[in-house]
């Protein structure tokens, strides 16, 4: 019986290997499904903190590359103003009307200003956090931008932290469009260089050439339509041949963000619950 | 017993904060960062049972996989890189070598303990990167980040081992 015992202890170590084995696969399981696993990711309040502290400390230090990058910005963003108000001056319209053709200032989206935590663009399933949460009014399904275009969509959050699903994450599909046309795909990342994605879904008889703007579509209530997304660098066929597949050049270099704006449909709930009828 | 518990516990988390805060945030040429905490488990020393060093494993994955949001792939490989530390450094030390062998440079010999570190980190890297690139579209990519990081993370193990034990 001694001997019996002593055989078993000799071989616990298998078990115990087979079920810490066991158990991270289902850690890698459940990791699949955002919301249910967000206490066992860097939104939790212990591995926020931390990822807080570090990026305070180097905010300072990134903090003139971030300004020179703002500045450029602002001139640009004012030479486009300039040019498109003159424009509208020429054709004879009032100038008051920009303001109503811009989708953020027609009062149905509000903005939430946020600083990026933590963020990675080397995995298959990125993942960002950010230093708002439930407290400041971010929900799961807000959509996440820069002053680039899109970045991601909530997917999780806790009273002052967000897990954003990033742009570069395998799951995420972003309802796209070409500008100035009405054919639309989704935009999926396929892993690899942060700086691509492709477009699926494109009909064949598409006039599409390189450098055509990528947009969002608005048909998912998370972003409103127009916002930047990328331009076209390579047009492909797609596996099956039935379409075309878009090499996209992403417009926002997500491995190099530190503010972020989350935005709220104020009329989401509205549309989903027609949606729903 | 509990004093070398603690100072491995420390060591640990010295580690692993270097991990999380410094080396997460390093991507040479866009490609896989180079992961430090394998060395926690390549170094428990000869005579650790085969349990302890699988509990070491897991719970340093656990805790690296929160930081890094890569739930449940840290603490597989380094599970798996655990079970298999005891026997293979059994294998590997010098014959004539003490009860409580703490492998370093100086204890197994140069030669020898190279082989050992890359031979479990590579083991390490493989469960890592086919547990990451699970349905990854981009094969070749998946196999540059592994190449990357493991040649970083060598580097800079065999680095850290240095600093950690400077005479040879």
């Amino acid at each position: 019986m001694h001997d019996f015992i002593e055989r078993i202890t000799a071989y616990v170590h298998w078990a115990l290997f087979l079920l810490l084995e066991a158990l991270s696969g289902f850690l890698l399981f459940q990791y699949n499904h955002y919301q249910g696993s967000i206490w066992f990711t860097q939104a939790n309040t212990v591995a926020a903190q931390v990822h807080e502290w570090e990026a305070k400390a180097l905010s300072y230090l990134r903090m003139p590359a971030e300004n020179a990058a703002l500045v450029r910005r602002n001139i640009i963003l004012q030479q486009q103003l300039d040019i498109l108000r003159h424009n509208l001056a020429l054709a004879g319209t009032d100038t008051t009307t920009l303001n109503s053709q811009q989708p953020m200032a027609s009062g149905q989206w509000s903005t939430i200003e946020a600083r990026i935590i933590d963020n990675s663009v080397r995995k298959r399933d990125n993942m960002i956090v950010i230093d708002v949460g439930s407290e400041d009014g971010v929900a799961p399904e807000m959509g996440v931008l820069s002053g680039t275009g899109v970045v991601g969509i909530v997917s999780g959050v806790t009273p002052h932290h967000a897990l954003v699903m990033s742009i570069l994450n395998s799951h995420s599909s972003i309802s796209c469009r070409l500008r100035g046309t009405e054919y639309f795909g989704y935009l999926k990342w396929k892993g690899g260089t942060p700086l691509r994605a492709y477009m699926d879904d494109v009909p064949r008889h598409a006039h599409i050439k390189k450098g055509d703007i990528v947009e969002t579509s608005g048909f998912s209530n998370v972003f409103p339509a127009g916002i930047f997304l990328g331009k076209v660098a390579e047009i492909k066929n797609s596996s099956d041949g039935l379409a075309y597949e878009l090499e996209i050049l992403l417009s926002t270099d997500i491995a190099n963000l530190r503010h972020v704006n989350v935005i709220n449909n104020l009329i989401k709930e509205e549309l989903d619950s027609l949606v729903a009828q | 017993m509990i004093t070398r518990i603690l100072i491995r516990l420390a060591w640990a988390l010295m580690l692993l904060l270097v991990q999380v805060l410094i080396l997460d945030q390093v991507h040479p040429w866009g490609y896989g960062a180079p992961l430090l905490c394998p060395l926690i488990v390549i170094t428990l020393p000869m005579g650790t049972s085969r349990s302890e060093a699988l509990l070491w494993g897991f719970g340093v994955g656990f805790v690296a996989d929160i930081f890094a949001g890569t739930s449940g792939i840290s603490s597989a490989a380094l599970t798996f890189i655990a079970f298999l530390q005891p026997p293979l450094l059994e294998l590997m030390a010098p014959r004539d070598s003490e009860e409580e062998l703490h492998p370093s440079f100086s204890t197994m010999g140069r030669w020898n303990y190279l082989q050992f570190i890359a031979l479990l980190l590579l083991l390490h890297h493989l469960v890592y990167f086919a547990l990451e690139g699970f349905s990854y579209f981009h094969l070749t990519d998946i196999a540059i980040s592994m190449g990357v990081s493991y040649a970083a993370s060598l580097l800079l193990i065999i680095l850290a081992e240095h600093v950690r034990n400077p005479k040879k």
